[in-house]
């Protein structure tokens, strides 16, 4: 995209930043890819299930969390439920990206299935005047790391019969180190305290829907939640 | 053995599921941008649903551990400090699972 007549002459970025901009999302979506492509398929899924998964849905914690929910048979309406709230927080990803992303109605809808969390953040690292095709770029090498990880994962999955219990805790990490992140750029940690009340009043409640009843007092605290930050201190 | 049919009905489910929320800004722009409720609950909402996926995936992975919370309580505990400290996704991750795999086995 050197000569684009109709973009403004705006400084654009060479494709070999468009890599290494990508280098440290493979360096988590090869071996998380790897995680998932191994346990789906130890959980009894043809590795090229792995791969439809990753193609298709293209989102980690909810595939993760779809393995054992799957192994054990529940309705599909269940596990759409599910995702609907592991993949909640991708609604608010659009809304810093809406003027941001190309016009051209295949590279826009492509950007939008492709919107994880790291695509989101690398996208919102770009800067203005980036080629439609360098941010297609980035998402799709994107997407290629956790497809190319999952399908390592789930041949030597295929493969091995390792014994090992706890291999499933990588999930648990992931979400620790999404929580860190979250807690660190968040001004204020309201939000993880009204999230371990609402858990351990929906425990006490009815063990099986903890979640479901902590994420609904999540939502509705939210949404009484300012949506600017007022100055605490006058300057 | 996993149910080729059924398992496609999920992927397929869980495509369409993600895809819609992910675009849901974009077909609604207008009312999410002007609405501060919805501003609110996307500032709150990312921190307090990942407390709960992570509290949720311990208290499963202790149910499922015959000797108590302790070994999910010192791996997360190390997650937590490891990636407060280093800010490295792929290290923590690795490290807290490597630990925690070593505390079960």
């Amino acid at each position: 995209m050197t000569n684009d007549p109709e973009a403004p002459p705006a400084p654009q970025i060479p494709p070999i930043s468009v890599l290494s901009l990508s280098v440290p999302v493979a360096m988590g979506y090869v071996p998380l890819g790897m995680v998932f492509g191994f346990l789906f398929v130890q959980a009894g899924a043809p590795w090229w299930l792995a791969l439809v998964a990753s193609v298709l849905v293209f989102a980690g914690a909810s595939q993760f969390m779809m393995v054992p929910m799957l192994a054990a048979g529940m309705p599909v309406a269940t596990i759409a439920l599910a995702t609907l709230v592991v993949n909640l927080r991708h609604v608010f990803y659009g809304l810093s990206l809406l003027d941001k992303l190309p016009a051209k109605p295949w590279a826009r809808w492509y950007l939008v299935f492709a919107l994880t969390d790291e695509t989101y953040s690398v996208l919102t690292t770009l800067p203005a005047g980036t080629s439609t095709r360098q941010m297609v770029a980035v998402a799709l090498l994107n997407q290629g790391w956790w497809v190319l990880g999952t399908l390592l994962g789930a041949v030597i999955g295929a493969q091995a019969q390792i014994g090992l219990v706890g291999l499933d805790f990588a999930l648990a990490a992931l979400f620790a180190v999404m929580a860190v992140e979250q807690w660190r750029s968040a001004n204020s940690s309201a939000p993880l305290w009204v999230a371990i009340s609402g858990y351990a009043v929906g425990w006490a409640l009815m063990p099986q829907q903890a979640l479901l009843t902590a994420i609904a007092l999540s939502v509705l605290v939210g949404l009484f939640w300012p949506a600017a930050t007022a100055p605490t201190e006058p300057s | 053995m996993i149910d080729t049919a059924y398992a496609f009905g999920v992927l397929i489910a869980m495509a369409l599921v993600t895809f819609g929320l992910r675009a849901l800004p974009f077909l609604a722009a207008r009312f999410l941008q002007s609405h501060p409720m919805v501003q609110g609950l996307g500032r709150f909402l990312p921190l307090a649903i990942m407390t709960l996926l992570l509290i949720h995936t311990l208290v499963g992975s202790a149910r499922d551990n015959p000797t108590g919370p302790w070994a999910e309580l010192v791996a997360v505990a190390t997650v937590l400090a490891l990636h407060w400290w280093k800010q490295q996704p792929l290290l923590s991750i690795l490290a807290g699972t490597a630990l925690y795999v070593l505390l079960r086995n």
